[in-house]
């Protein structure tokens, strides 16, 4: 028996080459075709999904829970809501419900339950103090059963976009609540969603099945087996097996760019990336003892070369970002200044700043050296290799930069402290781009605000972002934004590297795949199976 | 023996204390705000008003003191306190987890014990044979593939190309056996080596010389050998069964296996630290307990020890 392992360790040793070497498997699937259940594996459980609390998976309460408004292909949609009338001065808007929508468990959607899921949210203020818009909520008002008016203390302009967000606006029937709120969790996961969370095991596996009342078009298929695999690598083997049909994610955290390429390049997946969706970006510090000097942060976003980030360690697979937020995301096509990789302006502009190149090729100034830190999550490998590469630029034009791989704990601690001369930050992607990530920026727990507290009008920034939220002239706020992000660019707080896009693998046979606006959420009622 | 087990069992009170302290310092130790972190886990933007709220619900702003005995007498009680994560209690995701690792470390203890004393009896047996070089080497490559990537290597064989096991889950019966050969791997290698060299020395002991001049059978002889051997085997492999268990962080990650190994890397990951203090007692608590019984055990069937 011991041999018998032995061998079989040696020959794994000996075959083991064929993983890299491109030794593929194809899927284990022959009749695709008549698959009821659509096998997904995450690396996290699905957790808390209460719609109302944040401690769940959002591509899970995706599926159980609705709004009152959907965000679909840049437009703000009716959801539970048919239609709705803004009052004229932006304060009271009165949507009615679509009739007939019934929770799973029996109970009614109306009014009533409409009112009651915006009281429990807007009674659990703290939680939700990164969106305004819960803020904003004056009161919750049942016109009649079908009909539900919401009412401003001010005209929030981003109401029915962030109504549409996977959470917190969405509807849990009223019979989950504990206590009349769902602030210290609820007894059941039961919404009007195309999908039921029929069974969950902890760390194991969740089982979500066909909503056979669903009041719009019926999923195709009827169960979605949402395995919990914490490692990449295992979730690719499971692929290669059979076992799991469909990977899906944004950032790496699925399936990284490699491996992606790889099932990409063998033929017997189908691979799907999505539209740029959010932007990635280095903050620079304009609070750190290096980097508060405007011009050294102009000499580092010249010396970054970005085509070889893009071309060599992104495989070319997202787009340059020669500006902070693309010009597709609304309010952000505008013309800003935008930055070439130039290594001998970047030199000139170190020598005005009155940093002199050293002996060892390092620049000094008044004794000191020019050496900055950038930190990461070491967790993100990619994020590592981007890190090298902006290292060797750096060092071109007599830069130190040390890379420090911390744990996400401390890499947020760091954030939230200030203590960093280079992060890396990433927008929160569409829908929440540009209103809810700008108004992030005024929250000290953020890299933004801390890489921005440096900069002289920094307390105009802050301001100007408040008065954009509830600004009710589209050109004026317009005007707004343009302030807003030519202020920021300008003071090369950031250095924007890519359009962030979202991937998804899937076995031949699997169809309808494709992305919704926001990055978090996995549009599992448009897959289907086929030949 | 009476006497010595009062006294053991008096010296483990400062230990276990001594451990308990530690465990509950590490929240001390760590730069993070715990208040931050329980909110930050929650993907909830942390606020002054948020935090200081966070502090006084989970006691932070008592004294030292006061916070570490009130853990203390309630972790005595079983109550670790709720999860930073899930809010749940610690004490039940931990009872909850624990069944998937002792069956893990139950199955490899299993293999360990089976593949190590099969091959070390060989080895000995047939010293210096090509079997024995052939079974070392074996033995030399297993210690040195480093859990996860031996995890790795047996899932791409056994389930991707052969088929004949499922890459992860707890799902079937078969689930089990490569997180368990994985797991046993590294302990193979040890107890191979050790079985196999206490019993070349055994075999040069002047007892065997006395039994083959006696003329007993050589059967006979080796057996008593075996018997000799094992006892610093057994021993060893006591103070393995904890090891095994929290050695499972690794292989439960990547056999997605729902156990306690897990249960700890996520929560490292989250700071979630009333289930690290936990973890980290439990198994404090279990290694400490399983020294003691392997020193009972051993001073029971050598009673020489007992003076020392």
């Amino acid at each position: 028996m011991k041999l018998k392992k032995g061998l079989a360790v040696l020959v794994a040793a000996v075959l083991c080459t064929g993983i890299f070497a491109g030794c593929s498997s194809t899927s284990a699937n022959s009749d695709v075709s008549t698959k009821e259940a659509l096998n997904y594996a995450c690396t996290k459980d699905i957790r808390d999904i209460n719609p109302h609390l944040y401690s769940g998976e959002m591509s899970a309460q995706n599926m159980v829970f609705e709004g009152l408004t959907k965000n679909e292909d840049g437009e703000v949609k009716p959801a539970l809501a048919e239609s709705w009338e803004i009052s004229a001065d932006g304060l009271e808007y009165t949507f009615h419900l679509r009739k007939g929508v019934t929770f799973t468990d029996g109970a009614a959607f109306n009014a009533e339950a409409v009112k009651l899921n915006m009281d429990a949210i807007v009674g659990n203020l703290e939680r939700h103090a990164w969106l305004d818009m819960v803020n904003e909520i004056k009161e919750n008002v049942v016109v009649d059963e079908h009909t539900y008016k919401l009412v401003l203390k001010q005209p929030y302009y981003p109401t029915l976009v962030e109504l549409g967000l996977t959470r917190p606006f969405r509807f849990i029937s009223p019979n989950c609540f504990v206590n009349g709120t769902t602030e210290e969790g609820v007894s059941g996961y039961i919404g009007t969603g195309p999908w039921v969370l029929s069974e969950h095991v902890d760390n194991q596996y969740a089982t979500f099945t066909q909503n056979e009342n669903y009041w719009g078009e019926k999923t195709k298929i009827k169960t979605v087996n949402w395995k919990v695999m914490p490692d990449p690598q295992t979730i690719l083997l499971a692929l290669q097996n059979g076992e799991v049909d469909l990977l899906f994610g944004a950032d790496g955290d699925q399936v990284d760019l490699d491996s992606y390429k790889k099932l990409e390049d063998e033929g017997a997946y189908k691979t799907y990336i999505s539209e740029p969706i959010a932007s990635r970006a280095i903050l620079i510090n304009s609070n750190s003892p290096i980097t508060k000097d405007i011009k050294v942060r102009e000499a580092i976003e010249y010396a970054v070369n970005k085509e070889n980030i893009i071309q060599g360690i992104l495989n070319g697979s997202e787009d340059q970002a020669d500006t902070l937020l693309s010009k597709e995301v609304p309010y952000c096509n505008i013309d800003l200044k935008t930055i070439s990789y130039n290594q001998e302006k970047a030199k000139q502009l170190l020598d005005e700043a009155g940093w002199k190149l050293g002996t060892d090729g390092v620049r000094e100034k008044d004794g000191q050296k020019c050496e900055i830190t950038l930190s990461y999550n070491s967790k993100n490998a990619q994020e590592g290799t981007i890190a090298a590469s902006i290292q060797a630029d750096l060092a071109a034009v007599g830069i130190k930069m040390n890379i420090l791989g911390e744990e996400k704990q401390a890499f947020l601690d760091r954030q939230k402290t200030g203590d960093f001369d280079l992060q890396y930050s990433l927008s929160w992607g569409t829908p929440y781009d540009p209103q809810s990530y700008v108004s992030s920026w005024r929250i000290p727990a953020h890299g933004d605000y801390q890489a921005q507290v440096g900069l002289e009008k920094k307390q105009w920034l802050d301001e100007t972002i408040t008065k954009i939220m509830i600004e009710a002239d589209d050109t004026k706020r317009a005007e707004m934004y343009k302030e807003v992000l030519t202020y920021i660019n300008d003071q090369y707080v950031y250095i924007p590297i890519s359009y962030s896009k979202t991937k998804a693998v899937a076995i031949d046979g699997l169809n309808g795949v494709t992305f919704n606006d926001s990055q978090y959420e996995i549009p599992f009622e448009k897959m289907y199976f086929s030949k | 023996m009476k006497h010595y087990i009062v006294k053991r069992l008096l010296w483990m009170i400062p230990i276990l204390i001594g451990i308990s302290f530690f465990a509950f310092i590490l929240i001390n130790l760590s730069p993070s705000d715990p208040a931050e972190v329980a909110i930050r886990v929650n993907e909830v933007t942390p606020t002054a008003e948020n935090i200081a709220q966070m502090r006084e619900q989970l006691g932070l702003d008592d004294p030292f003191m006061t916070r570490y005995l009130t853990w203390l007498s309630n972790a005595l009680q079983g109550d670790f306190g709720n999860s930073y994560a899930n809010n749940k209690p610690v004490g039940e995701e931990i009872a909850k987890a624990l069944p998937p690792t002792l069956y893990l470390a139950s199955v490899s203890l299993l293999i360990i014990v089976i593949i190590s004393v099969a091959a070390g009896v060989l080895c000995a047996v047939k010293e210096n044979s090509i079997t024995d070089k052939t079974m070392r080497g074996i033995v030399f490559v297993g210690t040195a593939i480093p859990g996860f990537w031996a995890g790795i290597l047996l899932m791409w064989l056994f389930a991707v190309k052969l088929k004949w096991l499922p890459t992860s889950g707890m799902t079937s019966p078969a689930s089990v056996i490569l997180p368990a050969v994985t797991l046993s791997l590294g302990y193979i290698a040890t107890y191979v080596r050790l079985i196999r060299n206490n019993m070349i020395q055994n075999k040069r002991e002047n007892y065997v010389l006395y039994g083959r001049v006696r003329g007993l059978k050589e059967q006979t002889i080796m057996k008593h050998v075996f018997k000799n051997s094992l006892q610093t085997s057994l021993t060893a492999l006591g103070m393995s069964i904890p090891k095994l268990i929290a050695g499972t962080v690794v292989i439960e990650n990547i056999f997605a296996w729902p156990g306690i190994g897990r249960l700890c890397v996520t929560a490292i990951f989250n700071r979630d630290f009333p289930m690290i203090q936990a973890y980290v007692l439990i198994m404090a608590v279990l290694f400490v307990f399983c020294n003691l019984l392997v020193d009972l055990g051993s001073v029971w069937i050598d009673p020489r020890r007992r003076e020392t």
